[in-house]
């Protein structure tokens, strides 16, 4: 497999002369194209700094981050917004949806930003909507359907442009645990059957079973790397149980 | 503990809800400078018609309070919305929602007070704007001076706690109703748009837009008569500010659900979406907004076409330094030039007669009648011409006369009757329309000898050249003339255009028979009664014999300008005359403006809205007079435009700022979705722009059509020389100079709101 991202050497620090925060600190790895990648780590880890990055809303403070032969850490505001438009898309643990407008409304304007035309917007969309099992509330508002079904709403939106890296947030963040495995199930089949690269932020050992690889964070750092391979996801669950117990776990910084 | 909490609240308000307070501040000001418009004393003191100044400002106030109690309850409901979270708070440490009510109504106190004494200071300098501007307009010198009349103060106070009790009354039930879950999840609650019966609400719409089509189609055809239909009109005219945005949002909401083609174009989905729950969720305020706006449309145009009259038509109205009327044909007003010489000094007096083609069988009726020196009659006019008739006495003999001499001129009709012209204009001016009609189209002579007296004379009045001529040297005009057997008509400017006419419908005889029209002069020559009412026949001379003297002027060029009270003087002066009848007439021969009004066998003229006819006319002390009754009506207009404007606009920002939190998030998810800053500009702009410009759009519809129709009117009834568009451009540019202000302060503010992640 290619490698798909690169991420160089990222370094971000936070704060003013006096009181530097290093929330990450010279990490590097790399995505292959068609890869479903996990990021876990504790609270305060900086999983969420390196996907803010990743994803050009926020800026790396030294090194570079490839996508194919593009440096986007060199890139300018307006070429960043353009690139954003045109490889990523976005799940968010609170959906990030519009409420004032309708499931697919929602799905459909991710579209005419990028000014498809009318028929094609509508053969997607419908797609989408079958692909994801939520074409019987299309015309609801957000607010009128599930955490589950608004989550796959966001999905649908981030896969419509065909991006080449799908990011996703905490997705079940906000979700009951049936919802988290239709929702887990969905990306799976989003990886495997419509070839979506997805880099998934998680603190959530068994949302992280789903993925084929995982990057364990540690104080800005990448402490540990585990590969799904072809173990089973109990036994991969396990693993990842194995690994947070060694370091003491994702609780140990909560509490 | 509360209080420090409280004042730090304060600040916090003041800061988030800036505009608000410094609408408040400005209304306050704008209260205080008003107010003290009733309270300058000069003024009381100069004119005895302040008292109406005191009406219409109070009478504005009145309004002004409800509407400034509507935008203060509207925030205090609005900030406890979003300050429930913070409430909750409060509840959740332990505070009693008795003390939390108590709380917040400190706080707004505290707001307003701090608004009000700002406003104070500013008030005291608007003051002097005001009051230099009167002082302008009424001609009188303004020395800059601070003037803190108790009452002033203690009724602009009284106005603005009583807009606070107001608002705050409802107040405290809002918190007894409280409970801690409802307020922490208030801000997380995402705006429900509920969608329900849109289909059929999206007809509302198109009804609206036809019925403003009918109703603007009704006003410029003329065709709104009766109460009936006027109360239908106002009725729908309410109905429609308010349906209009229920319909425009269901027909958004409907285009949306239908996806057209638009919906697929750039941010239109986007925009549609958000513009039409906007509405949907804020159609009662939009339709409010919507009044208010065309509320201050009006005002200002009203407004406007007052001070455009003040400034046109004014010294127009009276070109002699000063006239006397005289019922008694033989007057020589020796008394009057004697005062006059002891006031001023006088360049030119000059006594004349203005002449009518009395039949002989009435002239013993008319001698009689003049010589018992009735002096009731026609007054200052202010509205149509509906006066009835004040010649009685001189009417009986002369019926029969008038139809022999119908009967003899045959085919002419009135021709050659001693009122053929009289008839002619009743009959021919717009102004009158059919009053004067009979149904077949024939003048109805007998209505217009009953109402003879008021617009016009019972008989049609001339002038002789030689006194013409005079009049127009004092004036400065050229002098004119004409052969032996011609004559001229003097008439108003206003009416020249309307009288082309005139010429070959009426026979002037003089005493060598027919004589040949030469011409209409139309310079200002004080044709309100003074020099006959609309118009005067100028004859040579010679031709002047079987004429009667009808009536007599003074007219007097004077050196400078006249001292003040000198009408007045002269006013006393013919009250003096008649003593013995004084007790029982005096009080009736004073009018509103308190001056005496002219002689009964005088008239008016055909002006309408403004007309000074009074018998003793002082420019000098009329045209700042009357400036100042037109001030008592272009002051409380602008007043009410500029507060409601204000008003409006403050909830239309305050609305807007405060949604940007909840913009911010919109507007972070669509840059998530790819859009650069300077796109997501553009959307906050073309939002913004929608948003503000959709009430002004349909104030502008209905005020604009009927400010131009009123503009209109005002226009064909005082001949003033302005494009029917000219009082609403006006208008409207001193409100979109507000409204940008207001514009753009949201919109920077809003920018910096939304944007502020960047």
């Amino acid at each position: 497999m290619r490698d798909y991202i690169r991420v160089c050497d990222v370094e971000k620090y936070y704060g003013n002369a006096s009181n530097v925060t290093k929330a990450i600190d010279r990490v590097s790895f790399t995505v292959a194209q068609g890869e479903f990648v996990g990021v876990m780590g504790a609270s305060g880890s900086g999983k969420t700094t390196l996907l803010n990055m990743l994803s050009t809303i926020d800026r790396v403070t030294a090194g570079h981050i490839w996508y194919g032969d593009t440096d986007i850490a060199e890139m300018k505001e307006n070429a960043l917004a353009e690139f954003r438009k045109e490889n990523l898309g976005f799940v968010f643990q609170d959906y990030n949806l519009l409420d004032t407008l309708t499931i697919e409304e929602n799905i459909i304007l991710a579209m005419t930003l990028h000014k498809a035309g009318k028929r094609e917007i509508r053969e997607r969309c419908d797609e989408m909507l079958r692909l994801l099992r939520i074409e019987d509330i299309r015309d609801q508002f957000p607010y009128q359907v599930s955490g589950g079904q608004k989550q796959r709403c966001a999905c649908a939106r981030a896969l419509i442009n065909r991006p080449r890296l799908l990011l996703a947030d905490e997705p079940t963040g906000a979700l009951d645990s049936r919802s988290s495995q239709t929702l887990l199930e969905t990306f799976t089949d989003m990886n495997q059957k419509m070839k979506a690269t997805i880099l998934m932020v998680t603190h959530d050992a068994f949302s992280a079973s789903y993925c084929s690889r995982i990057l364990f964070l540690k104080d800005g750092r990448i402490f540990h790397e585990l590969i799904r391979g072809s173990k089973s996801r109990r036994e991969f669950l396990n693993e990842i149980l194995d690994v947070l117990a060694l370091t003491g776990g994702e609780g140990s910084d909560d509490r | 503990m509360i209080g420090k909490l409280a004042f730090r609240n304060v600040r916090r308000s003041a800061r988030d809800y800036l505009v608000y307070f410094l609408t408040m501040t400005f209304v306050t000001a704008l209260m205080f400078a008003f107010n003290s418009l009733i309270f300058t004393k000069d003024i009381e003191e100069m004119f005895e018609v302040a008292g109406l100044m005191m009406a219409l400002i109070g009478l504005a106030t009145f309004f002004i309070v409800l509407i400034v109690a509507w935008l203060i309850n509207y925030m205090v409901r609005f900030m406890l919305e979003k300050r429930s979270r913070e409430f909750g708070i409060y509840l959740l440490i332990g505070m009693r929602k008795k003390e939390i009510a108590r709380l917040y109504q400190r706080e707004n106190m505290l707001l307003g007070a701090c608004a009000f004494l700002i406003g104070m200071v500013l008030g005291v300098l608007l003051q002097q704007v005001i009051l230099a501007i009167l002082y302008s307009m009424i001609r009188i010198k303004y020395d800059l001076h601070m003037e803190f009349n108790q009452y002033c103060i203690l009724m602009t106070s009284g106005c603005y706690a009583g807009c606070y009790l107001l608002a705050l009354f409802r107040c405290g039930r809002r918190f007894r109703k409280m409970n801690i879950r409802d307020l922490m999840e208030v801000q997380k609650k995402n705006e429900e748009v509920r969608e329900s019966h849109e289909q059929f609400k999206k007809w509302l719409f198109p009804v609206s837009v036809g019925f403003l089509a009918l109703f603007a189609a009704f006003i410029f055809l003329g065709g709104i008569k009766g109460g009936g239909q006027l109360l239908f009109f106002l009725v729908g005219l309410v109905l429609v500010i308010y349906l209009f945005y229920i319909g425009l949002s269901a027909w958004i909401i409907c285009y949306v659900r239908k996806r057209g083609n638009a919906v697929y174009r750039g941010q239109n989905l986007f925009l549609l979406r958000q513009f039409s729950s906007k509405l949907k969720t804020m159609s009662f305020t939009m339709g409010t907004l919507t009044a208010l706006f065309t509320i201050a449309f009006l005002g200002c145009t009203v407004a406007m076409m007052f001070s455009d009259y003040q400034n046109k038509l004014l010294d127009v109205k009276f070109p002699f330094d000063v006239q006397v009327n005289s019922g008694d044909a033989e007057d020589d007003f020796a008394d009057e030039i004697q005062l006059i010489g002891e006031e001023a000094e006088i360049l030119d007096a000059f006594a004349y007669r203005i002449y009518a083609n009395v039949p002989e069988d009435a002239l013993t009726d008319l001698q009689d009648s003049l010589s018992a020196g009735q002096t009731d009659g026609c007054e200052e006019k202010v509205q149509s011409a509906d006066t009835d008739g004040c010649k009685e006495k001189v009417q009986p003999a002369d019926a029969n006369g008038c139809k022999e001499k119908v009967q003899s001129a045959g085919t002419d009709g009135y021709a050659r009757r001693p009122d053929q012209v009289n008839i002619w204009l009743s009959t021919n001016l717009k102004v009158f329309g059919k009053m004067y009609l009979q149904e077949d189209g024939s003048p109805d002579i007998e209505k217009i000898k009953k109402d003879s007296g008021g617009v016009y004379c019972y008989y049609d009045t001339y002038m002789k050249l030689s006194d013409y001529n005079h009049l127009r040297r004092m004036l400065g005009y050229p002098e004119v003339s004409i052969w032996d057997n011609e004559y001229l008509i003097h008439v108003k400017e206003r009416i020249q255009n309307e009288v082309d006419t005139l010429s070959e419908d009426v026979i002037i005889e003089g005493s060598q028979g027919e004589l040949k029209f030469a011409g209409y002069y139309s310079e200002p020559f004080s044709q309100d009664g003074h020099n006959g009412g609309d118009y005067v026949v100028v004859i040579p001379d010679s031709q002047a014999q079987q004429l009667v003297p009808y009536y007599s002027e003074l007219a007097v060029d004077i050196e400078g300008e006249a001292p003040a009270g000198l009408g007045n003087h002269l006013d006393d002066l013919n009250g003096s005359d008649d003593e013995e009848e004084e007790s029982e007439d005096a009080e009736e021969d004073q009018d509103i403006a308190g001056h005496r009004a002219m002689s009964e066998n005088s008239c008016c003229g055909s002006d309408t809205i403004i007309v000074m006819s009074v018998e003793n006319m002082v420019r000098d002390n009329l045209i700042p007079e009357t400036r100042y009754m037109l001030s008592t009506l272009i002051f409380p207009c602008f007043y009410v435009g500029l507060v409601f404007l204000c008003v409006a606009l403050t909830v239309l920002s305050v609305q807007q700022l405060s949604d940007s939190a909840k913009y911010k998030f919109r507007y972070s998810v669509l840059r998530k979705l790819g859009m650069n800053r300077r796109e997501i500009g553009r959307v906050i702009w073309k939002q913004l722009v929608c948003y503000y410009l959709c009430p002004v759009l349909l104030a502008v519809v209905i005020g604009g059509s009927i400010s131009v129709f009123m503009s209109g009117k005002f226009i064909f009834y005082t001949g003033i020389h302005s494009a029917v568009f000219y009082y609403f451009g006006l208008s409207f540019l001193l409100f979109f100079g507000i409204y940008l202000l207001y514009f753009i302060t949201t919109y920077v503010s809003f920018r910096r709101n939304a944007g502020a992640e960047d």
